[in-house]
């Protein structure tokens, strides 16, 4: 079945490419419109004729969005063993930031699309939870325990980024997701992105084990044998997350979220955290280093009511292994502190009561010189 | 031609970077548009290049050796495989095919007004990029660039009648025209690919500026000869009546202060970036409006660029449609029904919202910088909101 829907999917992007390429159809030579209302009905009538399709591969019509055309047309697809799936995007000039780069919000919003592009094309929810039929059944939803980003070279914009990922069982209550971020035109890897996720009943918000019926599932698309995007051992992505000391060395109180904030699922979105924990950074470090790794423990999530406070302290690194990896360009040991990269611990919590929201750890190199 | 003069400027652009670090171009106010009089007739004409995101422009240096890197194409291209884009309407205009991201997606399940303009403003730098005539990647052009030119945008009207959903295939149209002798329009129809229904219509309206002296600009003949043979007469929006927006002032209805720019607003030249203006005017208004109804108009008016480290008021100010303006307030307050009859419309489950008629609800809105001593705008803007029709 997986090969029937790689060929599918193949088959679909070679037509919309002829068809992208054919004469365009005359769309603008209509007069200018009266401006009207779309009548829900229309929308709901194109809708409705894609539903088949879902259903045919055993997803529950009723709880999910039917496939749109986009799916069809999706310049992504799976790898020919349908273990992994990748897509190309190209960096728009507006996700471009004040270092002339894609931010790291660019590349987490990414990183997000094509996991959920993955998730859509072999089958599960497309109302963003990417559920399985157990799970529905169940209320069970992944919910995001950590997040690691490593940026080694940030694409600028018009730069195509090749992004492929994959998802895996992760001990008896999680899942993993990975990806690898390639600069298309060189092949060159620029990034490296793992996630661990953990199932929770959407009732009782407790978190549950993934039963056999969920991992089969959930697995049938998972690589056979052990993918990392990390597989060096002790890696960054593995460290725990410290709880920051009070009294913190920087700090941005006060940060609310607003409706903008906001994902499909009314929760706050995972990459307006990142935002929130970059805004308690000191600035002469935002001026002259660029963020290589990002690591999120997501503890509780804020609620649009909250109040937040994002809290940064320097974390000095002790031992050499810590600070180094195998980008740097440094390759002695050093006790002190290298300049070249810098490391922070962060801690987002609610301003009232202090319960953590975010653990996270940062660490930053020099910005290449202009 | 075109090809000649990007070698020419090569090197000296480069050398002009390193030194231009803390150079801030946009600073300066706009209030000098009243070339001709009315604000809004005289001050139209948008460079093709410069987009949305002219305001925060100016990097020439950098632009140079992007130009390099990006492969920013000096002849005209027609088709680009991975901005899915193609050159229309006779070869001079441009389509490009979008699909709707996750992450562009808000709360109600529909693209956000934010993502619909973030995507005027890369469809229309694209169109420049497409055209062969780019030169930075803020969309100045060859000759603009030799005479210190930059775009700014001075006005921007986006009507939307519907809002694509995660996934939906969108195609962008865009095209240019002339704005009065010295200014650009640029027009952009969003249309679903499956249907053809228009989901949403935009207009801008751009002024040159030299980038050193701030001062508005005529378009120098070698800059017409470039771009006039892009323009054409068709539009997006008509209006017979350009609308004036009011000032507001500290008695407005609603207000935020104390906004200050998040590192993710800042673009590359530490400036906010035009679209996070929308954003700042539309948190404004209460949440329980913004749930309930959609946003069919917005029209804006830039007059100052906002830095890095502003601190920027927001102020909003409904129409005074009599009880409309109210209603929010009663909303759970019985007491206070003025004398109509809201039974049948409670009853439905839609609350006094629903009650209220169907009048669209505008507003009035201001961004400005506050400063002690006086407070300067940065946009002006006008919004038309509609009800939500409940559909999930």
């Amino acid at each position: 079945m997986m090969k029937l829907s790689c060929n599918a999917v193949d088959q679909i992007h070679g037509g919309a490419q002829c068809r992208f390429l054919g004469p365009h159809k005359t769309y603008c030579a209509a007069p200018r419109r009266k401006v009207s209302i779309l009548p829900w009905g229309s929308g709901k009538k194109r809708r409705a004729e894609i539903v088949a399709v879902v259903s045919d591969r055993g997803a529950v019509p009723g709880r999910v969005e039917p496939m749109t055309l986009a799916d069809r047309l999706r310049q992504g697809s799976l790898a020919e063993d349908g273990k992994s799936y990748r897509e190309c995007f190209i960096v728009r000039s507006y996700e471009v930031g004040m270092n002339k780069t894609a931010t790291v919000e660019t590349i987490a919003n990414l990183l997000q699309e094509v996991g959920c592009n993955h998730a859509q094309v072999v089958g599960f929810s497309t109302d963003g939870f990417a559920t399985t039929t157990t799970m529905r059944k169940l209320h069970l939803i992944w919910v995001t325990a950590r997040m690691h980003i490593e940026v080694y070279k940030y694409p600028a914009w018009s730069d195509v980024v090749e992004i492929e990922t994959w998802c895996q069982g992760e001990g008896r209550i999680g899942t993993r997701r990975d990806w690898i971020l390639k600069d298309y035109a060189t092949g060159q890897v620029i990034g490296r992105a793992t996630s661990k996720w953990v199932m929770m009943n959407q009732d009782t918000r407790r978190l549950q084990k993934v039963s056999d019926d969920v991992r089969e599932e959930h697995l049938v698309f998972a690589p056979r044998e052990l993918r990392l995007a990390f597989p060096e051992s002790n890696n960054s992505s593995l460290k725990k997350i410290a709880k920051l000391e009070d009294p913190a060395e920087y700090t941005r109180l006060g940060l609310v979220p607003r409706r903008a904030d906001l994902d499909m699922n009314q929760h706050v979105n995972n990459v307006t955290y990142i935002g929130w924990v970059l805004e308690s950074m000191p600035q002469e470090v935002i001026d002259t280093h660029e963020l290589q790794t990002i690591t999120l423990d997501y503890r509780r999530e804020c609620q649009q009511d909250d109040v937040v406070d994002s809290l940064t302290n320097v974390e000095h690194v002790k031992n050499a292994e810590a600070n180094l990896d195998s980008r740097g360009a440094n390759g002695s040991p050093a006790a002190t502190e290298n300049h070249d990269y810098r490391q922070f611990l962060h801690l987002l919590r609610i301003s009232g009561d202090g319960s953590e929201i975010n653990r996270g750890r940062t660490v930053w190199r020099k910005k290449p010189a202009r | 031609m075109a090809t000649f003069s990007t070698l020419a400027y090569f090197p000296i652009t480069i050398k002009v970077s390193r030194i231009r670090a803390s150079y801030d171009p946009n600073k300066k106010s706009l209030n000098n548009i009243k070339i001709n009089g009315t604000l809004t007739k005289s001050t139209a004409k948008l460079d093709m290049a410069s987009t949305l995101t002219s305001i925060s422009v100016t990097e020439n240096g950098y632009i140079s050796e992007q130009q390099v890197r990006q492969n920013i194409p000096t002849t005209k291209q027609f088709v680009d495989h991975y901005r899915q884009g193609m050159i229309i309407e006779g070869g001079v205009g441009y389509r490009q095919r979008v699909v709707i991201r996750s992450y562009e997606v808000g709360p109600d399940k529909t693209a956000t007004l934010e993502s619909i303009l973030n995507l005027l403003q890369e469809t229309a730098l694209n169109h420049v990029w497409m055209s062969g005539l780019l030169s930075d990647g803020f969309g100045a052009t060859h000759g603009m660039m030799k005479h210190d030119l930059i775009w700014v945008v001075s006005r921007m009207q986006v009507q939307v009648d519907h809002y694509p959903i995660w996934g939906e295939v969108l195609e962008i149209d865009t095209w240019v025209g002339a704005s009065g002798k010295n200014g650009m329009r640029r027009d952009w129809l969003i249309r679903s690919e499956a249907t053809g229904h228009v989901f949403a219509r935009a207009t801008s309206t751009w002024v040159m500026m030299n980038r050193k002296t701030r001062r508005l600009s005529k378009m120098p003949e070698d800059v017409r000869a470039e771009i006039a043979p892009w323009f054409i007469k068709k539009q997006a929006i008509t209006e017979d009546i350009v609308e004036k927006i009011v000032k507001l002032n500290s008695q407005a209805k609603y207000m935020n202060n104390d906004l200050k720019p998040k590192r993710s607003d800042l673009d590359m030249n530490h400036h906010v970036n035009n679209v996070k203006y929308v954003r700042w005017m539309l948190e404004t208004i209460p949440d329980k409006i913004l749930e309930a109804h959609q946003l069919t108009s917005i029209i804006l008016e830039y007059r100052r660029e906002c830095g890095s480290s502003d601190i920027v008021q927001s102020l909003c100010q409904p129409d005074e449609d009599g009880i409309l303006k109210d209603e929010v307030k009663q909303e759970n307050d019985g007491s206070h029904i003025n004398g109509f009859s809201l039974a049948a419309e409670i009853l439905e489950g839609n609350g006094y919202l629903a009650s209220f008629g169907k009048q669209p609800l505008r507003y009035t809105h201001l961004l400005q910088i506050d400063e002690e001593s006086k407070n300067e705008e940065i946009v002006r803007g006008r919004t038309t909101w509609k009800k939500k029709s409940f559909s999930h």
